[in-house]
């Protein structure tokens, strides 16, 4: 779990189950970060009042600020759908705010989470197109004409890598670059590593929320009225 | 370095887990609370604005109550100087009726009183006259007699304009 040295950046504690590999360290980091999700969760919903206080305040600004996007993007249909991506900023906000405690690595730095949360994404987008629109879902992919069914294969497939890729990618350098600033300068000057800190706490914000964001406009597309 | 393996399924399913814990603790208890906000700042809005119609309805009535009153206090006020007027007038009626009355009354009891003080002295004069007439006379005529002569006597004067007294 620890970075003892370059050589473990990326690399994952293996174990077996039934036959099935299992990255075991991002498995626990996963693990924490929901912990913590739901302590958050539990405390700013424990007394809960029409005043709002302390943590109930700052949990239903995300909230708010969240259900807005979701209304102006996704219409009605995305209201059932909120829960969805208020978790899923949440999650994706800690998980990569976690990798900054020293001994600690980003449930997202590793490629099965993203890869995972993005596939959930796409299959979720197509399923509820499909729902929703039925046969309509699928001539959108012949719109405006049939060749274009080309770009428009491409660009569903682009959709889970570039969501993945993203995520993976700006959390992965940002740990890597914590460890190399350790190990590139001197104990006694650690302003480049609180700098660099300070910047990470912001990546993984606007990480999280672009990645919410966007799967929220892709579903929010599938799922539209109009089309 | 990046491998996929059964790692992906597993976080999946972990988010999922988080997603089903997180909506049974957090999401719908917080929606609850939203929407009791939006309904008690919504209550507190209507009964501001019903509060405050209560209170122009309020305002008004009492503007036209206080109008009705000082109509009232005028309407009142003119009755009463309407009603004094009249009580003077009628009292100086009767003040003035009154003191005709009694200004013909003394006038009647002066004409009366004079003509009975006249009669007196007719009386008086005709006795006094027969009286000096008799010593002059010394001559006892009948009382009737002299009386009528002397009557005569006098009517005579009268009638010559002579005797200052008018009759």
């Amino acid at each position: 779990m620890g970075h003892s040295g370059t050589e473990h950046i990326g690399s994952h504690d293996l174990i077996e189950v039934m036959g099935l590999t299992f990255h075991l360290d991002t498995l626990i980091m996963t693990w924490i970060t929901m912990g913590i999700v739901i302590v958050i969760a539990v405390l700013a919903t424990r007394r809960l009042s029409i005043v709002p206080h302390g943590w109930q305040t700052i949990l239903e600004m995300i909230v708010t600020a969240l259900l807005g996007q979701i209304e102006s993007t996704m219409g009605p249909r995305g209201k059932k759908l909120a829960p969805l991506f208020i978790t899923l900023f949440l999650f994706l906000l800690i998980a990569n705010w976690l990798g900054l405690v020293p001994t600690f690595k980003s449930p997202t730095a590793d490629l099965n989470t993203t890869l995972g949360m993005a596939l959930m994404v796409v299959i979720m987008l197509h399923s509820l197109g499909l729902m929703y629109k039925r046969g309509e879902h699928l001539k959108s992919f012949f719109k405006p004409f049939a060749p274009f069914v080309v770009i428009k294969v491409v660009e569903e497939i682009a959709k889970p890598i570039t969501l993945s890729f993203r995520l993976f990618g700006n959390i992965l350098a940002g740990e890597v670059l914590i460890i190399i600033l350790g190990l590139l300068v001197p104990m006694w000057f650690p302003v480049p590593n609180v700098v660099w800190l300070a910047f990470s706490v912001f990546v993984g914000a606007v990480q999280a929320f672009i990645f919410t964001m966007l799967s929220m406009s892709y579903i929010g597309e599938a799922i539209s009225e109009e089309h | 370095m990046v491998e996929i393996n059964a790692t992906l399924v597993a976080q999946v399913i972990n988010f999922l887990i988080l997603v089903v814990i997180l909506t049974k603790v957090a999401y719908k208890p917080l929606m609850k609370i939203l929407e009791e906000r939006r309904a008690a700042i919504e209550g507190s809005i209507a009964s501001a604005q019903k509060e405050r119609e209560e209170a122009e309805a309020m305002k008004a009535e009492y503007k036209a109550q206080l109008a009705q009153a000082r109509a009232e206090a005028q309407a009142i006020v003119a009755k009463a100087e309407r009603t004094a007027k009249e009580s003077r007038d009628a009292i100086l009626a009767d003040a003035k009726r009154e003191q005709a009355r009694m200004l013909a009354s003394a006038r009647e009891e002066i004409a009366l009183e004079k003509q009975r003080a006249l009669a007196e002295l007719r009386r008086e004069v005709v006795t006094l006259s027969t009286l000096a007439a008799s010593k002059v006379l010394a001559e006892n005529l009948d009382a009737q007699k002299n009386s009528a002569l002397v009557e005569r006597f006098i009517d005579e004067l009268d009638k010559d304009g002579s005797g200052g007294l008018p009759c």
